[in-house]
C-alpha cells in the first residue's frame, strides 16, 4: 500500500520537474557559484515543499517559483550579509564559462571569446546586485519584464531604470580594455 | 526622428518594445545616421555576447542532482510537516492537573476517551492503514517549556519518523485545551502501548493509550 508521504513525494515531483532547469539557472544567477546555488536549490525545494498547496493552485506556476527562490535568497544574504564576488580564479574553474565553452575549428576565436567572456564576468562582478540580477535576467536568460517584476516585487520602471544604468557601466568598463571593439 | 530621440528610446529600440510606427521611424533615422548606427552595432555586440555567456556560463548539475534534491525536500518537508502540526495549538502552560482526552480521529463515530488515570483508553489500527490520533491535553494553566515525549510501541510508528520509537519536543501549552495530533501507522500486528509523558520543572505525568492492531 502507498503512503500518503510518497504520494505526495510523487506529486511534488511531477510539478516540479519541468521547471527545475530554470529555477537552478536562477540560483546559479544569483549566487554566482555552484555550490552555493546548490544550496540555495535544495533549501528552496524544502521550502516549496511546505507551500505544495499553493503551488497546485498556481496555472502557471514558473515565475511563482522563482519569486520564492528570488525571496528566499535576499532573506538570507540579509541575514548573512554575505558579499557575492566573482574572483578571477572562479572564472577558470572547471565547469564555468571559460573552459565550458563549446569551440569550433578556431582555436584563435575560441580563445577570443574565452578571454572576452572572463572580461565581462569581471565587468559583472562590479555591478550593483540590483543591476546585475536585472541584467543577468533580461539580457542574459531572456526574461520579460513582467516576469522580473513578478519575481522581485519592483516596478518595471525601477528594473528598466536598473538594466539601462548596468549595460552603460558594462559598455563604458569594456570599451576601457577594449573588448569586444 | 533625431540622434537625440534615439538616445531617449534606445533600449526599448534594441529590446524591440517599440511601437511598429516608432521603431520604424528610430530604424529610417539610423540607416542614415552613422554615429548612431554605431550605437546600435555596439550594443548589438554587448547583447550577442552575454547570449554566448548564457549559453556557456552555467555549469551542469551532476547527473542525479535532482532526482536526490527532490527526494530531500520531501523527507525533510514531510518531518517539518509533522512537527508544525504538533506544535500547533500549545501556546501557554500548565502546571498540575493535566488531563489527557484522546479522539480517535479518523474513524467516524470514535468515542472521546478519557484518562483520569483509572482505565487506559485503548484504540483500534488497521495494519497499514494510517491513523490520526489527537491527543488533547487540558491544562488548568499555562506551561512554558515543557517537555513532552511520545514513546512508541514495536511496530508502530509515527508519519515523517521512521524508525523512532520515542520523539520528544520542546513545547509550551496554554491554558485550556492542547491538541497534539499523532499520525500513526501499525507495521506490524503486536500492538501495544503509546506512552505520551508531559514534563514540567520538576512534575511529570504519563498518559497511556492501548493499540490493538487488526
Amino acid at each position: 500500500m502507498v503512503s500518503t508521504e510518497h504520494k505526495q513525494a510523487s506529486a511534488f515531483d511531477r510539478l516540479m520537474r519541468p521547471h527545475l532547469d530554470r529555477l537552478y539557472r536562477l540560483a546559479f544567477r544569483l549566487t554566482g557559484a555552484k555550490s552555493e546555488a546548490e544550496d540555495l536549490f535544495q533549501d528552496v525545494l524544502v521550502k516549496i515543499y511546505g507551500r505544495m498547496d499553493d503551488l497546485v493552485d498556481i496555472r502557471e506556476p514558473g515565475t511563482w517559483l522563482c519569486r520564492v527562490m528570488y525571496n528566499h535568497f535576499i532573506d538570507d544574504r540579509r541575514r548573512f550579509a554575505r558579499q557575492r564576488l566573482v574572483s578571477v580564479d572562479s572564472a577558470l574553474l572547471p565547469g564555468n564559462s571559460v573552459e565550458a565553452l563549446p569551440g569550433d575549428l578556431d582555436p584563435e576565436r575560441d580563445a577570443r571569446r574565452a578571454d572576452n567572456i572572463t572580461q565581462l564576468e569581471k565587468a559583472l562582478s562590479t555591478l550593483s546586485d540590483d543591476q546585475r540580477h536585472v541584467l543577468l535576467l533580461h539580457d542574459v536568460e531572456g526574461y520579460k519584464f513582467s516576469e522580473i517584476q513578478e519575481v522581485t516585487g519592483d516596478p518595471i520602471g525601477t528594473l528598466k531604470s536598473r538594466l539601462h544604468r548596468a549595460r552603460a557601466r558594462l559598455r563604458e568598463l569594456l570599451e576601457q580594455n577594449g573588448t569586444f571593439f | 526622428m533625431t540622434c537625440k530621440q534615439l538616445k531617449e528610446q534606445f533600449d526599448d529600440y534594441v529590446d524591440g518594445n517599440l511601437d511598429k510606427a516608432d521603431a520604424a521611424r528610430l530604424g529610417q533615422h539610423v540607416a542614415c545616421c552613422e554615429a548612431c548606427q554605431g550605437l546600435i552595432d555596439r550594443e548589438q555586440h554587448l547583447k550577442d555576447a552575454l547570449r554566448d555567456y548564457g549559453d556557456s556560463s552555467v555549469p551542469t548539475p551532476d547527473a542525479t542532482f535532482y532526482d536526490q534534491a527532490l527526494a530531500r525536500a520531501a523527507h525533510v518537508g514531510n518531518q517539518q510537516q509533522q512537527k508544525h502540526w504538533w506544535l500547533k495549538g500549545f501556546g501557554s502552560a500548565v502546571a498540575a492537573g493535566v488531563a489527557l482526552w484522546i479522539i480517535g480521529g479518523m474513524l467516524p463515530g470514535s468515542p472521546e476517551i478519557s484518562d483520569p488515570g483509572s482505565t487506559i483508553p485503548a484504540i483500534s489500527m488497521v495494519l497499514e492503514e494510517p491513523r490520526t490520533i489527537n491527543l488533547v491535553f487540558s491544562s488548568a494553566k499555562a506551561l512554558e517549556d515543557a517537555t513532552l515525549t511520545v514513546s512508541l510501541p514495536q511496530g508502530v510508528e509515527l508519519a515523517g519518523f521512521q524508525g523512532q520509537r520515542e520523539i520528544t519536543w520542546i513545547t509550551s501549552l496554554s491554558a485550556g485545551r492542547n491538541v497534539l495530533p499523532l499520525k500513526l501507522i501499525a507495521s506490524s500486528p503486536q500492538g501495544g502501548e503509546i506512552l505520551a509523558t508531559l514534563q514540567h520543572e520538576n512534575d511529570d505525568k504519563t498518559f497511556r493509550l492501548r493499540v490493538t492492531v487488526i
